[in-house]
């Protein structure tokens, strides 16, 4: 209880100045709450007033009726209306702020969270409390007022047939307690566990069909998930009918209270004031099926905020991922990137990524970073690039440490082609264009034709102004790489940060991918990641990177003599470079 | 009736009985809480006219009172069951047809649509459906029927009443109706305003880099801003609208209580009706206010019936690859006679493509991109049929035979691997399941899975799960080839490009595929043309269509695409940075 009413506050926090109409709807159905069961008083006031004979006072008592009804109705409805309006504006700011927050959170996060979790828990959780702060809140109000009103009218006109009503209603509400507890809720259980089971094994049921019919092994996998499927249905059966006594006592025991109500009317009519007896009978008579109803709704209304707390606590420990720093120096001085005893481990990973690692990048000049996978090239590239920060040493630029400086200096410093390249759903001009601000319209084309997209611009429909949707599936992964290529070109930072997979993307294009990366990394300063030893040959540094260290550091022609993992790679690169698929036996 | 039910909420014709009995019950239960009524307008009859009988009649009436309390739990405790136990045997039998009927749909089906819109319709569709014929369809048939035959006996009582109290009451039933057109309208600009919200934050998360890089948050803030702005004012304007009709409804109920109520009292008071017609309708109109309203608050949720049953019909009513169960070719040589494949209008995959793939030789697909040679792969393994021509195997076309007999003969080794949760060695015996560890353990040898898997803990009993995501690709395509092997069947389709998924561990990759295509017809899908020019047969394509075939040899010779396409791939293949 304590921990819901904090996520409930800390909502209420987020709706910022829509709190007040949230207030202000709980409170209309207070008053809708109230005004509800009035018609009915007034119902009775008009069937006395005719009874003890003047029937031009009952009139009156019927229009109270009607538009007290009609108020509490428009009340009700407003009520819900500000709710909803509050909640959706609440839902609202949630989404901003979550998403503003995650914008700034360090790139290396992303790695490890499947963007479908993070939107979950933007979307779907902010959607969540939409139901809460819309309907829960006002409805409790109405449960917690309502009941009191009722059992208050019960004993105005007529104690003891009050009492009759609220006897069958107190038995009625034992009934539906019966159904809760015990053996009920032991297979209420196994309902909810069936259920979750064979929600799973549909999952895996469907998802397995493809490659099980390659194999020929549908049928088997069908009988398994056949006796899911009954078990399941079972299960609910089950349920269904141990509830069996209990709602149909329910139901009857509702409907019941004209069983008392007959009886007291007609003994306390032979007491003496007949008129009163039936002013107070038909009253009763109306009400009581009124009260059992709205006792009845209210029931199913009372579910656990349960999911709210969850929702809450879900955005808010993403609220609370510490975003990225960043400093305020401007200055990157002679602009060399450095490495100095750097030390990291991926969050939640055991053992070093990177260990005691230290290099300067020389201007000008490219470095490659050659490696076994997961020895370390592809974290060095990712902390060159400020994905994450280090735990131990510093990377520099110009001699700043990179989480001193400001993130524009240090952005514009770098560039970063790494493989699939994300484009945005506008033109093809703004997605290369928005590399570098007030860059005019020829610098713009000179890019695209560095990174030889020239045939791209030619074979889409209205050329550069073509829109790109559905993050750019209508071209090919070469065509969105030399697409990503022509913004690092346009955007003429001193470095470069290549990861050289980008080259093989796509067949088809390497030759023009692989000249565009010409275009791109002349006369800059180039740190790429290298699959392909056969590319690095040239190079004017490589460093050989295996669990975190650097183990050997030279150019191709000292490390292919040296002993020692460079030469073991390329023996095995030229082994596989010389592979021939052949049916025959090998010579 | 039986079967337009059948048809109209794809039920089983036992299904379909089951619900007509299930509203009838439910009406007779309706009908019985007619006595309550009755019951107590009799004792106001007594109280009113018989003052000096109350004794007497006290013991009359409380029997009756308890026959008809009686009456009511009996009916209520047989429309129970028949609300449950039909929904839920139903429910079953829905689930049972839908899981069969999904398992015989072409391999193509399930690359056309979602998982989770599958399962959904497995799963919470029907789950949905249940409620719906537990809870509201029977329930507001039989509130329909009640409340017909109580508006029939209050016209015969005196129409004037009657009309006095019924007449907002169909158009109160007509406010949600006629609301439904410009509430779908709202619904549906709601639904693109909620999917935009959605495809910006999962745009702004996959870009986060490039966000980054280019120091766009602000700018991305600002269009965000605006779809959520415009979802606010779709919801606002969704909820506005069945509100209102909503409400309406209600509030039509209100007034016609209200005119029940005064045209009652002036008919009274003007003579023309007795004080028990007067409070006999008041409690009359009890009965049917209550129903309607109920009605009125679950006519929404029946609206998305239609929508689930859909969903549900159209799985069921699929077309399923037809064909013998059985498949023996003479030969295991591959011929495509003039084939002609579309995705969909316009996108033309195969041209009149003819070919022939012989027997125990290797046959290389090539061509630029989307030249077909994927495509004509997924034919042979009736992923599709074609539109025109035939596919024979070993003289059989390959349409006469269902596509799970086809497959026993063919493996295919192509870049996505489905691992389902269970050990390395169960994944692996997929591939034949009635072999022995020993077998599977050889094959898994043969596949140069030893590597990796030996080094896990539990070796080849390390449980996978999430789809094998612990492994990396090449680890999975050994598995893959694995299956191969294990599988031993004479025709083999591969794509090439599953070699060089782990440059690590390519040279291992490779072991293994000669080790699985000794001696077998091979179908192979080559991007990397060096890697083919050893083949026994080349076929070149382009945009569909045959252009150049022959030995790596003689197409070099030619000097014809696949010569250009070669020089172009050693040209890159040499690149320096």
């Amino acid at each position: 209880m304590e921990k819901e009413q904090r996520s409930l506050a800390r909502l209420l926090g987020w709706s910022g100045r829509w709190k007040g109409l949230t207030l202000f709807g709980v409170s209309l159905a207070f008053i809708s709450a109230a005004l509800a069961l009035m018609p009915y008083i007034f119902v009775y006031l008009c069937v006395d007033e005719i009874l003890s004979g003047s029937e031009g006072g009952a009139s009156k008592w019927g229009w109270a009726a009607l538009w007290t009804a009609v108020a509490n109705t428009v009340c009700y409805i407003s009520a819900l209306m500000c709710t909803h309006i509050a909640a959706f504006h609440t839902a609202r700011n949630i989404r901003i702020m979550a998403l503003d927050h995650v914008r700034k959170l360090p790139l290396g996060w992303f790695m490890t969270h499947s963007t479908g979790q993070v939107r979950k828990t933007i979307d779907y959780n902010s959607s969540l409390t939409e139901d809460v702060l819309a309907h829960k809140l006002a409805d409790t109000a109405a449960s917690v007022l309502t009941p009191i009103v009722a059992i208050v009218l019960l004993f105005v006109f007529s104690p003891l047939m009050g009492l009759a009503c609220l006897a069958t209603m107190a038995l009625s509400i034992l009934a539906m307690a019966s159904m809760m507890g015990g053996a009920h809720k032991g297979f209420y259980m196994r309902y909810q566990k069936e259920l979750e089971k064979m929600s799973s094994e549909a999952v895996e049921y469907v998802r397995l069909i493809p490659v099980l019919k390659t194999f020929n092994q549908t049928v088997m996998s069908f009988k398994a998930f056949w006796k899911t499927i009954k078990d399941n249905g079972d299960a609910a059966l089950e349920y269904a009918l141990s509830c069996r006594k209990g709602q149909t006592a329910f139901l009857t025991l509702i409907n019941s209270t004209f069983a008392l109500l007959i009886p007291i009317a007609l003994v306390l009519a032979g007491d003496g004031d007949v008129m009163g007896t039936l002013s107070s009978f038909i009253f009763y008579s109306i009400f009581a099926p009124a009260c059992g109803s709205l006792m009845y709704r209210l029931m199913y209304a009372s579910e656990s905020v349960m999911k709210l707390t969850l929702a809450v606590d879900s955005i808010s420990s993403l609220l609370e991922v510490g975003q990225m720093e960043e400093g305020a120096i401007t200055d990157t001085g002679d602009g060399t990137l450095a490495f100095s005893h750097v030390s990291f481990s991926y969050p939640g990973r055991e053992g070093k990524a990177v260990d005691d690692l230290s290099f300067t990048l020389e201007k000008g000049k490219l470095t490659a970073l050659v490696g076994p996978s997961g020895g370390g090239k592809s974290t060095i590239a990712l902390l060159a690039g400020r994905f994450w920060d280090v735990d131990s040493g510093c990377v520099t630029l110009g001699g700043h440490d990179v989480r001193t400086l400001s993130h524009a200096t240090l952005m514009d410093s770098l560039s970063i082609v790494f493989q699939n390249p994300r484009l945005f759903e506008c033109t093809l001009y703004e997605n290369v264009a928005l590399a570098r601000r007030n860059a005019s319209r020829e610098e713009v084309i000179r890019a695209l034709s560095l990174a030889q997209c020239d045939d791209i611009i030619a074979r889409l429909p209205e050329g550069l102004d073509t829109r790109i949707t559905d993050a750019g599936c209508q071209l090919s992964g070469g065509e969105r790489q030399r697409i990503a290529l022509a913004r690092a070109i346009l955007k003429d930072s001193p470095i470069v940060i290549l990861d050289e997979a980008t080259a093989w993307a796509d067949a088809d294009n390497e030759v023009l991918i692989q000249k565009a990366i010409g275009q791109l990394t002349k006369g800059r300063t180039v740190l790429t990641i290298a699959h392909r030893l056969s590319s690095i040959v040239d190079a004017d540094r490589i460093l050989v990177v295996e669990h975190g260290r650097i183990v050997q550091d030279g150019d191709f022609r000292s490390l292919s003599v040296e002993e020692g993992l460079f030469r073991t790679m390329w023996k095995d690169y030229n082994e596989a470079a010389q592979w021939r698929l052949n049916s025959k036996e090998e010579a | 009736m039986t079967h337009r039910l059948m048809d109209m909420f794809a039920l089983t014709e036992k299904g379909a009985k089951g619900l007509v009995k299930a509203t009838l019950l439910s009406t007779l239960s309706n009908i019985t809480l007619f006595l309550p009524v009755a019951l107590s307008l009799l004792t106001v009859k007594v109280l009113l006219e018989q003052p000096e009988s109350f004794q007497a009649c006290l013991g009359q009436l409380c029997l009756a009172c308890l026959v008809a309390v009686a009456l009511i739990y009996i009916v209520a405790w047989f429309q129970y069951p028949s609300l449950y136990i039909n929904t839920y045997e139903e429910s079953t039998e829905r689930r049972l047809r839908l899981a069969e009927k999904l398992r015989k749909l072409p391999l193509s089906f399930f690359s056309r649509h979602e998982l989770s819109t599958l399962t959904n319709a497995l799963c919470s569709d029907t789950a949905d459906l249940d409620q719906m014929f537990s809870h509201y369809i029977p329930q507001m048939a039989a509130s329909a029927i009640s409340t017909l035959v109580v508006a029939l006996m209050m016209f015969i009582y005196d129409w004037r009443m009657a009309i006095a109290a019924l007449w907002a009451v169909p158009l109160a039933i007509l406010c949600p109706i006629l609301g439904k057109r410009v509430q779908d309208r709202c619904g549906r600009a709601n639904i693109s305003a909620k999917l935009a919200v959605a495809a910006h934050i999962q745009q702004t998360l996959e870009n986060v880099v490039e966000i980054r890089a280019f120091q766009l948050e602000e700018d991305d803030d600002k269009a965000f801003r605006k779809k959520a702005d415009r979802q606010v004012r779709c919801e606002i304007g969704s909820e506005l609208a069945s509100g209102i009709f909503v409400s309406s409804g209600f509030i039509m109920l209100k007034f016609a209580m209200a005119s029940c109520l005064i045209v009652g009292v002036t008919l009274y008071a003007a003579g023309s009706l007795p004080l028990i017609d007067f409070i006999g309708f008041a409690f009359a109109s009890v009965l049917v206010y209550t129903p309607i309203e109920s009605l009125l608050q679950n006519i929404a949720a029946t609206f998305n019936t239609k929508l689930r049953i859909g969903r549900i019909k159209a799985i069921l009513d699929e077309p399923v690859q037809g064909g013998q169960a059985f498949f023996k070719p003479s030969g295991h040589d591959i011929d495509f006679e003039d084939v002609s494949f579309s995705y969909s209008a316009g996108r033309t995959a195969l041209s009149h493509f003819s070919m022939n793939a012989k027997e125990g030789e290797v046959t290389a697909l090539v061509g630029p991109s989307g030249s077909g040679k994927s495509t004509a792969t997924r034919l042979v393994s009736r992923f599709w049929d074609p539109d025109a021509g035939r596919i024979r195997i070993g003289g059989v076309d390959i349409s006469s035979v269902e596509p799970e007999a086809l497959l026993a003969d063919i493996s295919t080794v192509f870049q996505d691997v489905t691992l389902m949760n269970g050990t390395i060695l169960e994944n692996i015996r997929l591939g034949r399941s009635g072999a022995s560890d020993e077998e599977v353990l050889k094959a898994a040898r043969l596949a140069c899975c030893d590597d990796f898997a030996l080094a896990l803990p539990d070796g080849y009993d390390t449980v996978l799960s999430e789809n094998g995501s612990s492994l990396s690709g090449g680890e999975r395509q050994r598995i893959s080839i694995a299956r191969a092997i294990l599988k031993n069947a004479p025709i083999i389709l591969l794509d090439e490009a599953t070699a060089s998924l782990d440059t690590e561990n390519e040279s291992r990759i490779q072991a293994a595929l000669s080790s699985l295509l000794k001696g077998r017809t091979v179908l192979v899908v080559a991007h990397r043309l060096r890697t083919v020019m050893a083949a026994d047969h080349i076929v070149v394509l382009k945009e569909g269509r045959k252009v150049e075939e022959g030995t790596g040899e003689s197409l070099m010779a030619s000097q014809g695409l696949f010569s250009q396409m070669a020089e172009r791939q050693l040209k890159s293949s040499r690149w320096r940075m």
